[in-house]
């Protein structure tokens, strides 16, 4: 890696929005070609990715806890947890769907939190090895995170679906609103990162 | 420029049937069981941001398109780059999946018209996002503005 002065140490601010380049001198806080305003880096970006990635750490546990959905039949409910619809589909030979779901909704969330702890433990600490793979994985991170809504989906599918009065029901459970309060905050929490820090504290 | 500008039109007529198939449903369920929240979520990221990314798409692609210059053409472009994220159509489609796999064991699946409607809405809105080049229309819009 060649050390090359940012564009910032140039007196150069980037546009979040469209990507002009605009000189520091002249920027009235508004971009000249979208409006959209200017900030060298995204605001409190650190104070604002650790409230929600500890807002969401919180929910996660609940999440996981609590039934995402009850399946009555005949009459009979039985709720199951994200785990335990893993464990039902497994037990039914459905192996390459159960993987499917194993990674959208345990594997990701789990990843992002722990993922997103530790670039905000580099950006504080001043770690200032491998940038280059840092970022790689805030890329992956914020690519990731939307595919964990598929359980949510699931669940409004199956709600829909299997609805016959009496024979079988599925009822959505606690855990489906903080399970997708944990993918919406780790998302905000993904996009309020900016990883330029990560570059900003080298050499 | 071209492909963006015709393939919303598509995407618009076959958002229209499949809204009222299961799309909504699952939602008007969520909201019956008090499930406000996921409700809203389901809502926004399947049906209304899908919308309007289609609709901003061809509001700025056409008035590029005829170099109309509009005030809000910037404004638009930013919601735009906002709403892309939060679209999530094509993981829908994996849930889909993920319940039609979950149901087959205890009832039989029929796939009507809908379904093959979305997939096609999913590979349009694909190309459509994959065609869009944002830099071209940031240039464009801000030859417009002079």
């Amino acid at each position: 890696m060649t050390p090359q002065k940012t564009a910032l140490a140039q007196g150069f601010i980037r546009c979040h929005d469209c990507g002009c380049l605009s000189k520091q001198a002249e920027q009235n806080n508004h971009c000249p070609l979208c409006g959209g305003r200017l900030h060298p880096r995204l605001p409190n970006s650190f104070q604002r990715t650790a409230a929600l990635l500890l807002s969401a750490f919180f929910l996660y546990i609940p999440a996981n806890i609590f039934p995402i959905m009850t399946y009555t039949r005949l009459g009979v409910g039985e709720p199951h947890t994200i785990i335990g619809g893993i464990i039902a589909l497994i037990q039914g030979d459905m192996v390459p769907v159960a993987i499917l779901v194993l990674i959208a909704s345990i594997l990701v969330p789990l990843l992002k939190l722990l993922g997103i702890g530790l670039l905000l433990l580099n950006v504080h600490y001043r770690w200032q090895a491998h940038a280059k793979k840092w970022t790689m994985m805030y890329r992956i991170i914020a690519f990731v995170g939307r595919w964990s809504m598929l359980d949510i989906f699931m669940i409004s599918i199956l709600v829909s679906l299997v609805d016959m009065e009496g024979v079988a029901k599925v009822i959505a459970g606690p855990a489906a609103t903080a399970f997708a309060a944990v993918v919406v905050l780790t998302m905000f929490a993904a996009k309020t990162f900016d990883p330029r820090l990560l570059w900003d504290k080298q050499g | 420029m071209f492909p963006a500008n015709l393939m919303p039109l598509i995407g618009i007529k076959v958002l229209g049937t499949t809204k009222d198939g299961t799309l909504w449903s699952g939602v008007v369920m969520l909201v019956e069981e008090h499930m406000w929240g996921v409700a809203v979520l389901v809502f926004f990221s399947s049906i209304l941001f899908p919308l309007l990314n289609i609709i901003l798409s061809l509001l700025i692609s056409s008035h590029l398109y005829f170099n109309r210059p509009n005030r809000h053409l910037a404004q638009w472009m930013r919601w735009l780059q906002h709403i892309d994220e939060w679209a999530m159509l094509e993981i829908y489609m994996l849930g889909i999946i993920v319940a039609g796999v979950k149901l087959a064991s205890m009832a039989e699946l029929h796939f009507s018209l809908g379904l093959y409607a979305f997939v096609a809405l999913l590979i349009v809105t694909g190309m459509l996002a994959s065609s869009l080049d944002k830099t071209l229309f940031w240039r464009h819009i801000g030859r417009l503005r002079q």
